[in-house]
């Protein structure tokens, strides 16, 4: 067996940067990808190989996975970095020719993600590795994929940028719908979590009750039937019908 | 080999014209989560669920400021913040352009204020938060009045509500904060 002598964080000269650059602008129309998975789900790789298949295509910008990191030009870390795979993550990137880019890939791969706080985790390829490009997203899309090399190749700009916000004087939140009465609105958004789930619950009541804010109470049996024609959706209707029917029993009471 | 042809022009081209022209995405999509500022009451509901402490609240009780803060690097889109959010600050976006060459560029922070306790003036928890819940206890149906003297009691801290005795929690009720015994 082999063992490795690296040191436990590869650090990265300014002459390497200068490397890395020139490399980028003499690739552009080939690239050599190879995939290194340290611990993740195979999440993140099952939409690497949705982003070569011909939907996505990333073929047609000459970005190809290789099966050995001797062929690489670009490296892309999946998963949390687990201790027990941090060795052969650090043999990748030694084997790979230099100038390298290395690509965090993931949420875990950014910066251990959902995992980032286990005993067995580094957390992030980036706690072993210079990283040059993060990915995130859980896993990211075929096409933030394509956005990620794209932004590395130069076809596209990078969008994110450090946000950073102060609060000023006399900051005042309005209420979401002064005009429903608290338990009320209480009881709608309780019934639509209950049946359509967290997220779409908290959608469907909100639309329901921006019928009821603004004052359509009369016209919501017609506002609501419009939504449903567009939405074509018998659970929609359900869980519309369960929602007016405690708007109508609550203002009976 | 006709035949073929044909069949190649029916189906067409499949693949998308990403990163050339914009992508159609599904409805629901869930991308990059918006931020909104100006309608975030620092109440932390957001931290506490977010399943890989992508989000983060940071209390600085000296300097009286609580940062909230949001990791795109860790976000796995699950859609929990916008869901407990009372105000609705945080939304997902099927923005899903986040690629970066800095971790620094990821990162989404925000200050709030702190209020401080008239007891003891400590900072304790954010103005905001406390403005939208004397707002809510009024729609909810309490009167001018009595909303009043409730901020009067909101703005003792735990630490101190907890110190005082039951009588002079009754004092701090009625509007004479000032004479608590520590």
């Amino acid at each position: 067996m082999t063992t490795i002598t690296a040191p436990m964080h590869v650090s990265e000269q300014e002459a390497q940067l200068k490397l890395k650059l020139a490399l980028l602008k003499d690739i552009r129309r080939s690239v050599y990808v190879y995939r290194v998975d340290c611990g993740g789900c195979n999440g993140c790789e099952i939409e690497i190989f949705a982003s070569i298949t011909p939907i996505f295509d990333a073929e047609r910008f000459g970005i190809k996975v290789v099966g050995s990191p001797r062929h690489a030009d670009v490296l892309v870390y999946t998963g949390a970095m687990t201790r027990a795979m941090r060795p052969p993550a650090l043999r990748a990137y030694n084997a790979a020719p230099d100038p390298k880019i290395v690509v965090a890939y993931g949420a875990c791969g950014c910066s251990g993600g959902i995992f980032h706080d286990l005993y067995c985790v580094w957390g992030g390829a980036d706690s072993v590795l210079p990283v040059d490009l993060y990915i995130p997203g859980c896993p990211p899309t075929p096409p933030a994929t394509i956005y990620g090399f794209a932004i590395a190749l130069g076809l596209l700009k990078q969008k994110v940028s450090a946000e950073h916000y102060v609060e000023q004087e006399q900051e005042q939140v309005p209420l979401r719908f002064p005009t429903v009465p608290l338990d009320l609105r209480v009881a709608l958004e309780r019934e639509a979590r209950r049946m359509a789930g967290y997220w779409q619950g908290r959608k469907i009541a909100d639309q329901y009750l921006g019928y009821l804010a603004n004052g359509d109470a009369q016209h919501i049996d017609e506002k609501i039937g419009e939504l449903l024609n567009q939405a074509d959706d018998p659970r929609l209707a359900e869980i519309y019908a369960n929602l007016h029917r405690i708007y109508l029993d609550g203002s009976k009471s | 080999m006709l035949n073929l042809l044909k069949e190649v022009i029916k189906v067409g081209e499949a693949t998308t014209k990403y990163p050339l022209e914009s992508l159609d995405l599904a409805p629901g999509f869930r991308g990059k989560p918006v931020y909104n500022p100006e309608l975030c009451l620092a109440c932390a509901a957001c931290t506490t669920v977010c399943p890989p402490n992508a989000l983060a609240m940071d209390t600085d009780t000296e300097h009286g400021v609580r940062t909230w803060s949001l990791f795109y690097g860790r976000c796995i889109f699950c859609g929990r913040c916008e869901e407990v959010c009372p105000t609705g600050a945080i939304t997902l976006s099927p923005d899903f352009e986040l690629a970066a060459f800095n971790k620094n560029d990821l990162v989404v922070r925000a200050d709030f204020k702190l209020l401080e306790c008239r007891v003891c003036n400590r900072y304790f928890a954010p103005g905001k938060e406390l403005t939208y819940v004397l707002a809510l206890l009024e729609q909810a149906g309490l009167p001018g009045p009595e909303v009043a003297q409730r901020r009067s009691l909101l703005e003792v801290c735990p630490e101190c509500k907890r110190k005082c005795n039951v009588e002079s929690i009754k004092r701090v009720g009625v509007g004479n904060p000032v004479e608590v015994k520590r």
